[in-house]
């Protein structure tokens, strides 16, 4: 006789999470640390500093500080439905259950573009700290310059990306031990790069001293509103990853109070470095144009490759070691979450159906890990040959995504919830005013920017037709996803038409 | 008695339920299908967070389950588990564990063109940890008629008296007829005296282990080979192998007690292997209500 039947879950088996996470196993240190893990403040800062110094100046302080603002308003409204619809989690499906498909797949495309963006930029970071710590090692300059080798460069980095894709697809998991290591390990080295750094000021060591005044802090001093949304799209950038804390629920130790204190002590130490090292790197090099000048639009790309060195002495390879582990170690968990909202997409039908493939050995997308894998690569290729500073660009057309997608989903929290919205102080805050005020400030941060950048010399000059380059990366892969967005429905209808995810909202239930 | 198969939805998966049905039927023992959902680490830093993946994995992996409970014949009782757990290794050792089951049978990775068996990174961490008997299906395994002969691989180290105790308690209990094989890696085979060595070997291991008499030697149908190549992997090949074979291997002796260690002989038997293997843990011995069962 046969009797069949399926025990779902074993006995001892409900000390788990919704969403697969070991509940209750992150302390707030440990959420701390997943925190700025997210962050990667070594690869943000190396990344974003210099395409920021070159909108805004010696305000970067200020913009840093005022960037957060919008993030902070977001990341609220992220909260909100986080709580009320766990099982989703990506814009793609809250943005669906708001406003329907159109803008939700728009929302889905916006969250995978950023994600395919930043893991090419993540690559070629890595690659450029990769050899440069080769000729480190080995004391030989010529190594670094192996990077502007482009056939050599861009094969690395797509070996880099082929790797990461391949551990991500195996499942690879990242210890507690591992993490900490690397989350302290980046901040002592940055710690070290702004004392360092102040140490050559003090002694007349510097580059280009430059005494720190008040108004640096001053956000109303950068010139124009231009600059200004440029700023801030970028300082976006480099916030990107702290609202993880707030959305940390079971796995935490105390779901209730751990996730607001973390992101708490979060944003504290992410902006002591941020600020400790932007005003060491302004107060050193300056924001001079030539030799290591922080507005030099060749140093901007990457500016640790360029200022460790004089900064740092011998111990530079340190800054290496500490963004090539960092980068690297992002590029690999990075991937977990386009390949994750692609397959989400196929799985509603949003997306033709391979996307959602499982692979049965691994149980990871199959399909979509490697589909995010060949995006970033051809978006790198792209990029690459086509700009004169690869890096500078994507970071710039990588700001002007994540506005993109953010203020959409911000937007749909406002109105998924319109209905509690002016039942109550807490809920007019954090469903209504904090994520509208977030979303349409992101929105407009979004529209300037991406109207600027049609200008050919905005980013690094680089343009086509005299169309700017980050204008065409940007608007052109939010275009490319209308297109594929059109292509599909014709294709598969019922997604779009409503059956497959159906509108829906928060009903007032006191 | 209850056998875990640690079950996967592909080919693999399929031999290995293939197998298990083949064990379960001579013995009237039930199957476990148990499949593991991955566990993720926080600390892996998925950023942006994409919680809506874990409710479609499920649902896929439900999905899987009930086609693997379909292959089983309707004469196995059978039930699924879907378990949790950070490695598939370990989650499958704690389900069998739990579920106090007697072996548990996984199938080798497809992966491997030429060789039958090239051990998967599951299959491999079993084989180096397991506290139960692990067996092996080999890619393709499609019997599902009983096991029909037992072999035993012996080497000169010690530890071959406990496994040769196991399958003589094996071969009994099941009525199969053993073959006791041991394997030289040399050319020039003077066939003649190898085999005598063999008998030798053998009837001093039966001597050395005071686990069992001399006298049990006789009492189970017992055929003596000795197979040589140049290497182990083709000493396997020169063997003859029946469809319904089994062959069963002892831990590496760096395994801990009760525990299993594929040895590196071991290893290369495995790779040649054209039939199941299953590899008992050191120090294993089979619980009396295998017996009776």
């Amino acid at each position: 006789m046969s009797a069949k039947e399926t025990v779902r879950n074993a006995p001892g088996d409900h000390g788990l999470s919704e969403k697969g996470l070991k509940a209750g196993s992150v302390g707030l240190i440990g959420a701390v640390v997943i925190g700025i893990s997210c962050i990667a403040p070594a690869y943000t800062l190396t990344a974003a500093l210099g395409p920021t110094v070159s909108e805004v100046g010696v305000h970067l302080p200020a913009i840093f500080l005022v960037g957060f603002i919008p993030m902070l308003l977001v990341a609220l409204g992220y909260r909100e439905l986080n709580n009320a619809m766990p099982d989703a989690g990506t814009s793609f499906t809250w943005a669906s259950r708001a406003f329907g498909p159109w803008i939700g797949w728009m929302g889905g495309w916006g969250l995978i573009a950023a994600t395919i963006i930043v893991l090419s930029n993540l690559a070629a970071v890595a690659v450029d700290f990769f050899y440069l710590m080769l000729a480190q090692i080995f004391s030989n300059d010529s190594l670094a310059d192996l990077t502007t080798v482009l056939p050599l460069n861009i094969v690395t980095t797509l070996v880099f990306i082929a790797g990461a894709c391949w551990i991500s697809y195996r499942g690879m998991e990242t210890t507690k031990t591992f993490q900490y290591v690397l989350v302290a390990f980046q901040l002592l080295v940055l710690g070290w790069f702004a004392i360092a750094a102040f140490a050559h000021v003090a002694n007349g060591t510097a580059f280009d001293a430059t005494a720190i005044t008040a108004d640096w802090f001053n956000p109303f001093a950068v010139e124009s509103f231009s600059q200004f949304a440029a700023g801030v799209s970028l300082s976006i950038f480099i916030f990107w990853g702290w609202d993880v804390t707030l959305t940390m629920n079971e796995e935490t130790k105390n779901p209730k109070k751990t996730p607001g204190r973390a992101a708490t002590a979060t944003v504290i130490v992410i902006m002591v470095i941020y600020m400790t090292v932007s005003l060491a790197t302004l107060a050193f090099a300056g924001i001079g144009t030539e030799g290591l000048g922080a507005g030099n639009p060749d140093n901007q790309g990457s500016i640790f490759a360029v200022l460790a060195g004089p900064v740092m002495g011998p111990f530079a390879i340190l800054m290496s070691l500490a963004i090539l582990s960092s980068s690297a170690a992002s590029l690999q968990s990075t991937f977990v979450s386009p390949a994750r909202t692609l397959l989400s997409m196929g799985h509603y039908q949003a997306l033709p159906k391979s996307f959602s493939k499982i692979s049965p050995t691994h149980k990871s997308p199959s399909y979509a890990t490697i589909a995010a894998a060949i995006a970033a690569a051809a978006f790198y290729v792209i990029t690459r040959t086509l700009s004169e500073n690869a890096l500078w660009d994507t970071i710039t057309a990588l700001g002007m995504m994540i506005c993109f997608y953010y203020g959409i989903t911000a937007l749909a929290c406002v109105w998924y919830f319109r209905a509690e919205a002016f039942r109550g102080a807490r809920n007019f805050f954090f469903k209504f005013l904090a994520p509208l005020v977030g979303g349409v400030i992101l929105l407009v941060m979004f529209f300037k920017t991406a109207y600027d950048s049609m200008d050919p010399d905005y980013g690094s000059g680089s343009n086509i037709a005299g169309l700017g380059l980050v204008f065409i990366l940007g608007a052109g892969v939010i275009l490319l996803g209308a297109v594929l967005m059109f292509f599909m429905y014709l294709r598969n209808p019922a997604f779009f038409k409503g059956q497959v995810l159906s509108r829906a909202s928060q009903t007032y239930n006191p | 008695m209850r056998y875990v198969v640690g079950y996967t939805a592909n080919a693999r998966g399929g031999d290995a339920v293939n197998l298990a049905v083949a064990l379960a039927r001579r013995q009237g023992a039930s199957l476990d299908l148990v499949m593991v959902m991955p566990e993720d680490s926080p600390y892996n830093g998925v950023y942006p967070p994409v919680a809506g993946f874990e409710s479609i994995l499920a649902a896929q992996v439900s999905q899987w389950i009930d086609e693997g409970l379909a292959l089983i014949p309707a004469d196995v009782p059978s039930s699924a588990h879907i378990r949790r757990g950070e490695s598939e290794a370990e989650a499958l050792i704690a389900a069998a564990d739990d579920l106090g089951a007697s072996l548990l049978v996984i199938g080798a990775s497809a992966t491997g063109l030429f060789k039958r068996f090239s051990v998967g990174s599951v299959a491999g961490a079993l084989l180096h940890a397991s506290t139960v008997p692990v067996v092996l299906a080999p890619s393709g395994y499609s019997r599902t008629e009983p096991i029909t002969r037992l072999t035993c691989a012996l080497g000169t180290r010690e530890g071959a008296g406990q496994v040769l105790a196991a399958s003589i308690a094996m071969a009994r209990r099941r009525c199969l007829p053993l073959r006791l094989v041991s394997l030289v890696a040399l050319g020039n085979d003077d066939a003649g005296t190898t085999v005598e060595d063999a008998m030798e070997h053998l009837r001093g291991v039966a001597e050395a282990s005071q686990a069992l008499d001399v006298s049990a030697l006789d009492k189970v149908e017992i055929d003596v080979v000795v197979g040589s190549g140049r290497t182990i992997e083709d000493a396997v090949d020169r063997l003859d192998w029946q469809d319904g074979e089994l062959l069963m291997i002892g831990s590496s002796r760096l395994a801990q007690t009760k525990s299993i260690f594929l040895g590196a002989t071991a290893n290369r038997i495995l790779r040649a292997l054209p039939v199941p293997m299953i590899v008992v843990p050191r120090d294993f011995e089979f619980t009396s209500d295998e017996v009776t069962a």
